[in-house]
């Protein structure tokens, strides 16, 4: 039963971990929230769905396929709306926002029905300790796991890496010292939709697909990111994760209606008494 | 000053004829705008004014409305007496929440409103013991005045209109005092004016209990407008809305928030064209707006006629 | 003379557009964004159908009919708008009405206007009340649901019954009449559990049902929640029929939930099997729609057809666009509809269509009448 509980709970956890890099390398490099960060999600899964259905693409080849595409995406979308909207937080929290009502509503035209998602990752079940559960879950597990394991080499140990760590920390500095500041910023936003997107595909086989997708899982991977430290990759990550479980426990041991509440007292309580997160660090405000 | 005055008494004016003559459903219209009006004028005081954006006007508003509708629903008590309730239920309940958060920085605080609107929300649609849950709250009377009963749309256009007219030069008193200063002290330089001697968390406070009672207001006569209501009137998409509303005027200025409440709110209508695509335009209003008026419409307009 | 007449008119009918001051209006206020889009689509779909055959015969009388709409986005305060236009666009009368909480907050817009308004699209109980004057709703409630499917059960005679319901008004509302039809029978639940309509994941619900061994699973929602609970509980082991209302009673089911989904019971508007009239109807009806962006659900479009070919246009033939004469010919109204268990239908003094429902089970790819369920 708790093995039941600890895999379904897990496997959200990485999906709100994922979504929430995307608000994470967004705002460590522009202090700026993305709220369309959950229709990218959503997006990503009917693009998925578009591949496996139309080409028969199978699952390697489609992820990858969802992660260029999103990415060359988001660098167009930061140099057409996003590059317009640093005017300010509120400006660009709306302007997101409108973004992602967009997206959504274009979506809902196409897509007015839900629709099932075709087993990529195969239609096997695993079974452990009395949980039974999809071949889904495992390639979720993986998946999360070497994005993250690929992001941290790229960041420690690539130039194109070391440069988008530099815009992120001080944008002026790093312009002077040569770093096309803002190839780098599309670059984020292209890295923070196709982490999104391949997030996405991941989900489709487990659930239906519906234009709605995004609202709920956005809101509580941005709580997520809270939680654990929205400048801090790691701590983006271990949000995600504990959220995904403390859900799932909640739901059962507690109850299923309020189990939303809980990752929004998460987010408000954590504001109030951390508002770094539980890993981040807090960045003085130059006066 | 005296351009300001002839306008605003022209607009007045001209709101009346409206009330004379339009179709009832150029009333409606109307007269939801106006109430919206409200809502977007007390977030005016947080964004404008004490420099703090937030999302959990929606919910506020839905207390509001819920504090008149299970009032009036659940007790003989006149219509009216449910105004005041609404106001302090909405005012208490955001202060209480937004008070803790109001230090943190910008940012930051919007994501505790979110969580608040939030919060509020799944309360209203689960608390089903006090608010009746999904069901929502139904049979509503109309809205009573002493012996005058509004159960026309060109009596409650008016109540409407004494509401928004009432709430604009209400909130142009409280600017004009020498609270509002503080205020503008505290949005403009948040350090100096601590150093200044401004209490700068009372202030902030202040201006949350403000916001708040505006929302209940509009709250009130939402309930009033429908007769029915429903957690799911009250989500984060109208904070949303509220927000744009207000952030769209221009950031000072209660002119450019009616004028962009007047735009926006009427948007669902002008956008029928686009059929179906009605939605993706009202996202692509929100966008474009934001892209090319980040410091609201008014903006655009020579210094010399702003405030 | 009277050439140069014949002439005048032409040249004034072309002036005049499509719509000359004989036409008929008919408005519908629906949901063509948001939620509930697909289900709008459906019903103007039907609407549509109706209405190109009444015109191809004549139209009434002579008059032909054109179709107003008006989009609600699936929001309550934009309904009333919505119904608030229709009123003064001068439309003769107004059938649709999507989604509950719209219609409760519009139906107050036609009540005030004396708008005649057969609601196709919404099915909770307090829609039709005794003040109801305007109001008119033809889908049978959601007491009647549910009191149908106590029946189904003591039919089938189930013994140890699980609940899982969307606590949205409608779930709600079916589970407690439910619940009241199974204590009549002596029977209490084994367990109730209850989720969210954006919910995607239902283990904490299905491991409680589980354990419980029901042998039978009422699913009170909508899809794709519904779909999904059904998937996600054989995945769990757990082998109980699945039984639903209309919410289940959707197409789109059995492409939802292709396995799981098998052997359902669903009480429903609408079956084809039920007589020649309703099998002749879907199929012309799916040939029309056959490319439409919203593919055809003749579950969701028959009510409205049924409202304006059998209900509205007649009176309207009858007494013409006089509203308040067209309210009592409606009030009086009385007849068979197609796709439905035989019976008369009628309205009671709530304005609320007495009909019969069908009970329906998924075999294979579609809907078939249940066995002994359907006298």
């Amino acid at each position: 039963m708790l093995a039941q509980l600890l895999v379904g709970g897990l496997g959200t956890g990485c999906i709100y971990a994922l979504v929430g890099l995307g608000f994470t390398l967004v705002y460590r490099t522009m202090r700026m929230v993305n709220f369309a960060q959950g229709q990218v999600f959503m997006a990503g899964t009917f693009l998925g769905l578009f591949g496996a259905q139309q080409f028969g693409l199978p699952a390697l080849p489609l992820l990858l396929l969802v992660a260029v595409i999103s990415f060359a995406v988001g660098m167009l979308l930061e140099r057409v709306v996003f590059r317009r909207l640093y005017a300010s937080h509120e400006v660009f929290v709306v302007g997101a926002i409108g973004l992602g009502v967009m997206i959504e509503n274009g979506f809902r035209i196409v897509y007015p029905e839900p629709l099932p998602f075709p087993k990529i990752f195969g239609a096997g079940v695993y079974h452990l300790h009395g949980a039974v559960f999809q071949k889904t879950y495992l390639w979720i597990l993986i998946v999360t796991l070497v994005l993250v394991a690929a992001l941290h080499v790229m960041f420690a140990y690539t130039r194109t890496g070391r440069a988008l760590r530099a815009v992120a920390s001080d944008g002026e500095i790093a312009a002077t010292m040569g770093v096309n500041v803002q190839r780098a910023i599309g670059a984020t936003f292209g890295l923070s939709f196709a982490i999104a997107a391949v997030a996405g595909v991941l989900i489709g086989p487990l659930y239906f697909v519906s234009p709605d997708l995004g609202d709920m899982v956005g809101l509580k991977a941005f709580s997520a990111a809270v939680l654990g430290g929205i400048n801090s990759v790691v701590g983006t990550i271990l949000g995600g994760l504990a959220l995904g479980l403390m859900e799932a426990l909640a739901a059962f041991y507690i109850s299923t209606d309020y189990k939303d509440l809980l990752a929004f007292a998460i987010l408000v309580l954590m504001l109030l008494v951390r508002p770094q997160g539980l890993l981040g660090r807090v960045v003085p405000v130059k006066v | 000053m005296r351009a300001g005055l002839a306008v605003g008494i022209a607009s007045v004016i001209a709101l009346c004829i409206l009330g004379l003559f339009a179709s009832d459903y150029l009333l409606e219209i109307a007269t939801l705008v106006l109430i919206e009006s409200i809502a977007v004028v007390g977030l005016g005081f947080l964004t404008g004014f004490a420099g703090r954006i937030s999302l959990a006007q929606g919910a506020l508003y839905g207390v509001g409305a819920y504090a008149a509708a299970l009032l009036v629903t659940r007790t003989g008590l006149p219509p009216l007496v449910g105004l005041p309730v609404a106001i302090v239920a909405a005012s208490v309940i955001g202060t209480a929440l937004g008070t803790p958060a109001i230090r943190l920085s910008g940012l930051y605080f919007v994501m505790s409103t979110i969580g608040i609107q939030q919060i509020l929300w799944i309360l209203l649609m689960h608390w089903s013991s006090l608010t009746g849950g999904p069901q929502g709250v139904r049979g509503i009377p109309a809205l009573s005045v002493g012996g005058l009963v509004l159960d026309t749309p060109a009596r409650f256009y008016v109540a409407a209109l004494i509401g928004a007219v009432a709430s604009y030069l209400l909130a142009r008193r409280v600017i004009a005092s020498r609270f509002g200063l503080f205020l503008r002290a505290v949005s403009d330089d948040e350090l100096a004016s601590a150093t200044a001697g401004v209490a700068v968390l009372r202030a902030k406070a202040t201006a949350l209990a403000l916001s708040g009672g505006w929302a209940g207001a509009a709250g009130f006569l939402h309930a009033y407008y429908l007769r029915y209501v429903h957690p799911d009137m009250f989500t984060l998409d109208l904070s949303v809305v509220f927000l744009t509303m207000a952030m769209f005027g221009g950031y000072r200025s209660l002119e450019g928030m009616l004028l962009a409440t007047v735009i926006l709110g009427g948007a669902s209508e002008y956008l029928r064209p686009f059929g179906q695509f009605r939605l993706v335009a009202y996202g692509g209003l929100l966008v474009l707006s934001m892209m090319f008026f980040p410091r609201g419409l008014l903006a655009v307009l020579p210094i010399r006629w702003r405030r | 003379m009277m050439h140069r007449l014949a002439m005048l008119a032409g040249a004034l009918m072309l002036l005049a557009g499509t719509a000359s001051a004989q036409d008929i209006r008919l408005g519908t206020v629906i949901p063509l964004s948001g939620g509930g889009a697909s289900y709008g689509a459906s019903i103007q779909q039907g609407l549509d159908m109706a209405l190109r055959e009444i015109n191809a015969a004549g139209g009434i009388n002579g008059r032909k009919i054109t179709l107003d709409v008006a989009d609600d986005a699936s929001d309550p305060a934009q309904s009333v708008i919505a119904l608030q236009r229709l009123v003064n666009d001068n439309d003769d009368l107004v059938i649709g009405g999507w989604g509950s909480s719209q219609v409760l907050a519009n139906m107050a817009v036609a009540e005030r206007a004396g708008m005649p308004y057969i609601v196709v699209g919404a099915s909770n109980p307090r829609i039709t009340t005794s003040a109801n004057k305007w109001t008119f709703r033809t889908l049978t409630n959601d007491n009647g649901h549910a009191a149908r499917l106590a029946e189904v059960v003591s039919l089938l005679h189930f013994k140890k019954i699980a609940i899982i319901y969307d606590t949205n008004d409608y779930g709600v509302g079916l589970r407690d009449i439910f619940t009241a039809g199974l204590a009549k029978q002596g029977i209490k639940a084994v367990d109730v559990e209850s989720y969210q309509t954006s919910d995607k994941d239902f283990t904490a619900q299905l491991t409680h049902i589980a354990a419980a061994e029901p042998d039978a699973v009422m699913l009170f929602g909508t899809l794709p929640a519904i779909a999904a609970i059904m998937n996600q509980a054989r995945d769990q082991g757990i082998d109980a029929r699945f039984l639903g209302a209309a919410g289940l009673s959707n197409e789109a089911v059995m492409k939802l939930a292709p396995q799981a989904a098998q052997h359902a019971i669903a009480t429903a508007y609408f079956h084809v099997d039920t007589d020649a009239t309703a099998k002749e109807w879907a199929a012309r009806y799916q040939q029309a729609f056959a490319q439409a962006n919203q593919a055809p659900r003749p579950s969701q479009a028959a009510p409205a057809y049924e409202a304006l070919k059998l209900m509205a246009a007649p009176c309207l033939a009858q007494v013409g666009t006089d509203k308040d004469k067209l309210r009592l010919c409606l009030k009086a109204w009385h007849g068979t509809l197609f796709g439905l268990p035989p019976a008369e239908a009628h309205f009671d003094d709530t304005n609320q269509l007495l009909a019969p429902l069908v009970v329906e089970e998924v075999v294979g790819t579609e809907f078939k009448l249940l066995p002994g369920a359907n006298q």
